[in-house]
């Protein structure tokens, strides 16, 4: 038979038109999506045997209980850790991506000296030639660490000296330490037994403190109940994300003159209606004054006056370092009583506020812990550690620290904590490029000093030594159960948390016999404002940019 | 035995923090993709923002997480998949999503009341070395086929195999909370077996403060709200005479 042209034609249209109707083509079809859609190069997450391990967010003095789940030796998941007893399981919402941050395309991952790549071995004989030629100013932010006193003893040696970036919490207390001789950073807030606090602006449920304590406190003894055992009141010039939840807001005018001007027109409310000992101090600021600054009716004012101490015990918090705030808990006579300031430790000493005029020094060394935002105004050689570059003004020196995890750090007491506390996070995971803490890059030029391992060591002897308080781990431990102080780091070293007893502290002398005038405060508004790495997780940038649910951080890099 | 897993949210707990937000993405490896935007991004929990509608300091705000309402009845994402891709888990009543089935007509996205479903738009990507950081339990979410909350499936898988290495055919309760519930600073999310009458989330969900939204569609969401104030419970039926008074933030 002879095959035609028109044979083939006729051919390959009928098979093309019975292939339509047999699953070929469109299993074909299905096939090559799914393929498309899962090439060979799409990232796979990392394949190993998964474990849990205890350990403390480092990225900020809050000092927040994790668990890490790990596989493959990195870290894929951060979550609460519930055992820890001041956070509670709680997290600040940047947490929960924290594990992410070690590989953030603005990861730092070699020495920098002004525009161009260094070594470690040149910014060493940089900094130790700076350091002998003049003074040298050492900045922390992360004041009490075992790597701090190592800034300290080095900066010491030298002449020279250790200042701290303190956060919010802390120069909010700075007011007590001026009347009362008490470092601030030994005092802290008795949030537990208070049945009234009224906020001046600071954002308690929006990540003052450690974000957990308050949070859990106000979700268990105030949220949504009409008479609250704890009564929130904030006092915003607009209804932030606490004025929303708090029992009452306060609206008054924006700018930290207001809040100060509140503060006297209380004082003086509670001093006519008798609410508070007569001679306590009274403001030179009547309470017409008040009310016209505040933008409030002298009535309200009188109001509010009686609402502060109507369930007692009240405390008053401030946002930033605000005298006039603060002397309305002298007022109310919340300094160390249950449920106001109270004092948990009596060796700490006072630190030297890095905002200070840093003067003619020849070098300045600024700790990874210090915030991004933080420059010293000085034209002293600066060498800066940080874990990520935040862009905008560069220092002479830029040195690569260790990020989430990839260090071994203790963790002193959180600022505004009541009660002291101490755990130890372990380098839970590797670091991914030759990096140095400042610790760690003092130690090598100067071989006499301790190492932060060292004074771990020495500072589990001490709170060994003490007998005192519990560790918080999968069950609680009474100190008196350790045998050794080997057993007790090893439980520490395990994510466990040392927390002393509550102080039963004797009320302070204070020395305010004046009302104070009002100071400048700069406020940190939340916990995204107060995050100390220069980058957020790009997860949270994502989610903000897409949820609308908080404002944009363009000073944030995404 | 079955169970009918889902969800109380007290809406006066949320204080809008977004902790909830975070730990979905990062339990369930959703990417960070520059070019996606509110409209094409991936956000299986979206916290909202709502309002009295006052001014003043009578002016209240509440912050409502939405996410997959896992409707029982009817449920309309179910009814207009044409590739049977959703279906819901007689055994759990979580409305499960087969992406290996989804051929992305968005159908269902269209049929959610919720405005809960996205479809994802791109290949997942994240900067090098990130992929580390994913979370092994969950795989990476294909481009071209639509996403939502499963009840964070991989921790029940989790929850089960340790029962079965155990002998045990029932979950502990303890070992399956969703990444959500799990995260919340303030434990406004509570999760449990809506078809326990003796867990305390099914309690819950009958409590005078409980409510749905969109309840009036008949589809049964199995995720709850409850709050004590009367017009955050107005929102729940935006057609209602008290809901017109009320502002979205």
């Amino acid at each position: 038979m002879k095959v035609t042209r028109r044979d083939l034609l006729v051919w390959s249209a009928g098979a093309a038109a019975g292939l339509l109707a047999t699953p070929v083509p469109w299993k074909v079809l299905d096939d090559v999506s799914i393929w498309s859609q899962n090439w060979p190069w799409i990232p796979q997450p990392t394949r190993g045997p998964v474990e849990v391990k205890q350990s403390f967010c480092t990225l900020c003095p809050k000092a927040c209980g994790l668990r890490v789940r790990m596989a493959a030796g990195w870290a894929v998941g951060v979550a609460g850790s519930s055992t820890h007893p001041i956070s509670r399981g709680a997290l600040c919402p940047l947490a929960f991506a924290a594990h992410q941050l070690n590989w953030h395309p603005l990861r730092l991952r070699s020495v920098r000296h002004g525009a161009s790549r260094s070594t470690w071995a040149e910014a060493q004989a940089a900094f130790a030639k700076a350091s002998k030629e003049g003074p040298l100013v050492v900045i922390d932010g992360y004041p009490g660490r075992a790597a701090s006193s190592v800034l300290e003893s080095f900066a010491e040696k030298q002449g020279g000296s250790y200042r701290v970036f303190a956060p919010a919490e802390l120069r909010a207390l700075a007011s007590y330490e001026r009347w009362t001789g008490i470092p601030a950073a030994s005092l802290g807030y008795d949030l537990e037994n208070a049945n009234t606090v009224i906020s001046f602006g600071a954002p308690l449920l929006d990540g003052w403190g450690t974000p957990g304590r308050f949070t859990r406190l106000w979700a268990e003894r105030a949220a949504g109940m009409r008479d609250p055992q704890l009564r929130l009141i904030q006092i915003d010039s607009s209804l932030s994300r606490t004025a929303a939840r708090a029992w009452q807001w306060v609206e008054i005018r924006e700018g930290s003159e207001s809040a100060s001007a509140l503060a006297s027109g209380l004082a003086g409310a509670l001093h006519e209606q008798n609410l508070v000992p007569a001679h306590s101090p009274v403001p030179s600021m009547t309470l017409a004054e008040s009310a016209a600054q505040t933008g409030m009716s002298v009535e309200r004012i009188r109001e509010l006056a009686r609402l502060v101490v109507a369930k007692t015990p009240a405390l008053v918090i401030a946002r930033d370092d605000d005298p006039a705030v603060a002397a309305l808990n002298v007022l109310l006579g919340s300094l160390g009583k249950r449920g106001g300031i109270v004092r948990h430790s009596e060796q700490v000493k006072p630190y030297v506020a890095a905002e200070s005029v840093i003067g003619s020094a020849r070098a300045v060394l600024i700790d990874a812990s210090v915030p991004w935002d933080f420059v010293p105004q000085t034209d002293a050689e600066i060498f800066r550690f940080a874990a990520w570059d935040g862009g905008g003004t560069k220092p002479d020196w830029l040195l690569p620290a260790p990020g989430f995890l990839e260090d071994l750090m203790d963790l002193p007491t959180a600022p505004g904590c009541s009660v002291l506390t101490y755990g130890i996070a372990p380098a839970l995971v590797k670091a991914t490029s030759e990096v140095q803490s400042a610790a760690q890059f003092l130690c090598s030029l100067d071989g006499s000093l301790p190492t932060t391992a060292k004074i771990i060591d020495s500072r589990c002897q001490t709170v060994f030594r003490r007998r005192e308080g519990s560790v918080y781990a999968q069950e609680i431990f009474e100190m008196a159960k350790f045998t050794s102080v080997q057993t007790f780091k090893e439980q520490l070293l395990k994510g466990a948390v040392w927390a002393g007893e509550p102080t039963a502290s004797p009320e302070f002398h204070c020395l305010l016999k004046k009302w104070p005038n009002p100071a400048r405060a700069v406020a940190a508004e939340s916990w995204a404002t107060e995050w100390r790495a220069p980058v957020m997780p790009p997860l949270a940038s994502k989610l903000y940019q897409e949820s609308g649910l908080r404002e944009s951080l363009s000073r944030r890099n995404a | 035995m079955s169970a009918r897993y889902g969800m109380v949210i007290d809406v006066d707990r949320c204080t809008g923090c977004g902790s909830c937000m975070m730990a979905c993405a990062a339990e369930n490896n959703v990417p960070a993709l520059p070019q996606a935007s509110a409209r094409t991004g991936l956000t299986p929990l979206l916290v909202r923002k709502v309002s009295n509608g006052n001014v003043g300091e009578t002016r209240r705000e509440a912050f409502i997480p939405i996410m997959c309402m896992h409707c029982e009845h009817d449920t309309p994402c179910v009814k207009v998949c044409p590739q049977q891709a959703v279906e819901v888990d007689e055994a759990t009543g979580i409305v499960m999503q087969m992406p290996q089935r989804c051929l992305g007509c968005r159908y269902c996205m269209t049929a959610c009341p919720y405005h809960a479903r996205y479809f994802n738009w791109w290949d997942p990507a994240w900067p090098p070395g990130m992929e580390k950081s994913l979370n092994p339990g969950v795989a990476v979410r294909m481009r071209g086929v639509v996403e939502k909350c499963n009840l964070c499936h991989a921790r029940l898988h989790s929850a089960q195999e340790k029962a079965g290495a155990a002998g045990k055919r029932e979950i502990n309760p303890a070992d399956y909370l969703p990444a959500c519930a799990e995260a919340c600073p303030t434990n406004a999310i509570h999760f449990g077996d809506l078809g326990n009458a003796n867990d305390p989330v099914s309690k819950e969900a009958h409590s005078t403060q409980a409510f749905r939204l969109l309840a009036r569609l008949g589809t049964e969401p199995k995720l709850y709200y409850k709050s004590n104030e009367a017009w955050v419970r107005a929102l729940a039926e935006p057609d209602s005479p008290q809901a017109s008074e009320v502002q979205r933030g």
